[in-house]
């Protein structure tokens, strides 16, 4: 019955298997291994003979849970939950790739991917290449027989650019090759995996899907529409030949997410299966939210510059609204023309917190480029859209009257 | 008819049509995309569930990536 639900049912209902006592939320299992009454029981499990829990590491009844769930909200899959987003990001590039390998990704990455790519991977033999997510012929031409995967957000954090999916996917497959998405800003909620034509997509659930800001976490969805039966992928062989469409999941559990061990915590993994149920009511009121506030700002005398998808005149409104629907995400962007105005709006600021996050109730802010940001030099800080004056702003699902409100005092004592 | 499958003889009413998808079927077998199969110590080709008839005296692994740990 799960996948025949509609999408906000599945938010609620998705993967959910009667618990004990009749238990309608999702048990925590708090428990690092599994015992088994024989040798023979165990043995089984470990050759892969039956389906059994063995080590909390390697799943857990709460992780898997969660697992079921932001599958069926992608679109169909297999889902892998880490410990955070990092995480996930890290699993999943570290499955597909080795040394000798380059990655094309977007230039507008998040901080923590930024340093991933050009700081960790570059450590372990991988090239990354760096490209506009809005140039599509730069994509195009930077394709190379080295090139094993393209990585993009849906939406850039914090530049807020909205790279055309669909036609990132298209370039991908002519090539042979997956697209990741880190789809965290979105939610499968504004666009599923699916509909994008993403192979991998990725989150953050540490965000919206958590909700609340009580934990960290990450999720990996294979949509099992790539194929992997190619020479670019030689160490795909074995896994494509038992399990086509999941070589990568196989992969990833048998080989890399296993070894890495950045698994979730079942606690955590609780926590987002409770969290996810009000996404849908949730991204309605951070969007709405969003609109308000950036039509306000728009407006406002002290204000240099607004962006946000959802204004009118925003370069990215056409192709924002086409992808999500009509909803243009809970992120904004602003400045004050400088520094010293961007910290004492963020110091007269009462109700908005001002910390290193997204996606939760609360309305957050942050001045990336002396926190988030502050360890890039200026050409890269241009690439991912960062000046001396952005403050980003993460609204919350509060009465837009307040934040607004909020924001406005704030700015009087520019 | 016998076979071996996962260790466990297993006696099934004769069936020449049956194949290795066709068994997975009359077994039940969840979580189809997850398994892996191996026929008389072979690995099948997923490709080739459909057309690999099950013959009397087969022994066939169904194994899971999910669960073990190796
Ligand atoms: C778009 C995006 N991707 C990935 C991450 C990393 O997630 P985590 O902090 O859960 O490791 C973040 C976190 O800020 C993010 O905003």
């Amino acid at each position: 019955m799960q996948t025949t639900l509609r999408f906000d049912s599945l938010l609620v209902h998705g993967g959910l298997e009667p618990g004990p006592a009749g238990a309608t939320s999702v048990p925590i299992v708090q428990s690092s291994s599994f015992a088994y009454e024989t040798a023979e029981a165990l043995e089984d499990v470990f050759r892969g003979r039956a389906v059994g829990q063995v080590y909390t590491r390697l799943g857990n009844p709460t992780t898997e849970a969660l697992e079921r769930r932001l599958a069926l909200l992608e679109g169909g899959g297999a889902a892998i939950a880490t410990a955070s987003g990092m995480a996930a990001i890290t699993t999943t590039v570290m499955t597909i790739i080795r040394a000798g390998d380059e990655i094309l990704a977007s230039s507008s990455l998040f901080g923590g991917t930024f340093s991933l790519f050009r700081d960790t991977l570059s450590n372990f033999g991988v090239t990354v290449r760096f490209i506009d997510p809005l140039d599509l012929e730069g994509f195009r031409s930077a394709i190379n027989e080295q090139t094993r995967l393209l990585f993009v957000e849906t939406v850039g954090n914090p530049k807020l650019d909205v790279p055309d999916i669909p036609l990132l996917a298209e370039i991908a497959h002519q090539a042979g090759l997956p697209l990741i998405v880190d789809a965290t800003v979105t939610t499968p909620c504004l666009a599923t995996g699916a509909s994008l034509g993403a192979d991998i997509v990725v989150h953050s659930t540490s965000k919206y899907i958590n909700g609340a800001g009580t934990s960290i976490g990450g999720v990996i969805i294979d949509r099992g529409v790539f194929d992997w039966n190619s020479q670019k992928f030689p160490h795909f062989e074995q896994f494509y030949k038992k399990y086509r469409a999941f070589a990568f999941t196989a992969r990833a559990r048998k080989l890399v997410h296993k070894d890495v061990g950045a698994c979730a915590a079942p606690f955590n993994s609780f926590l987002l299966t409770e969290g996810i149920q009000t996404l849908a009511l949730r991204m309605e009121r951070h969007c709405s939210n969003a609109l308000a506030l950036a039509r306000i700002l728009k407006r406002h005398p002290k204000v240099a510059w607004v962006n946000y998808p959802g204004l009118e005149d925003s370069p990215q409104h056409t192709i924002a609204g086409k992808l999500y629907g009509g909803r243009y995400g809970g992120l904004l962007t602003f400045g004050t023309g400088e520094k010293a105005s961007a910290f004492k709006v963020i110091n007269g600021l009462r109700l908005a917190k001002n910390l290193a996050n997204i996606g939760d109730a609360k309305t957050l802010v942050i001045h990336p480029a002396s926190t988030i940001c502050a360890d890039y030099n200026a050409e890269e800080k241009a690439l991912m859209g960062v000046t001396e004056d952005l403050i980003r702003v993460s609204l919350g699902i509060e009465d837009c009257r307040d934040i607004i409100e909020d924001f406005e005092k704030a700015l009087d004592s520019v | 008819m016998k076979i071996t499958i996962n260790g466990k003889e297993t006696a099934l009413a004769e069936n020449p049509a049956r194949t290795v998808e066709s068994l997975l079927d009359e077994l039940d077998v969840a979580q189809r995309q997850y398994i892996s199969v191996e026929l008389n110590g072979e690995i099948l080709e997923r490709d080739a569930f459909g057309n690999t008839p099950v013959q009397s005296g087969d022994i066939l692994e169904f194994l899971y990536f999910m669960g073990g740990g190796r």
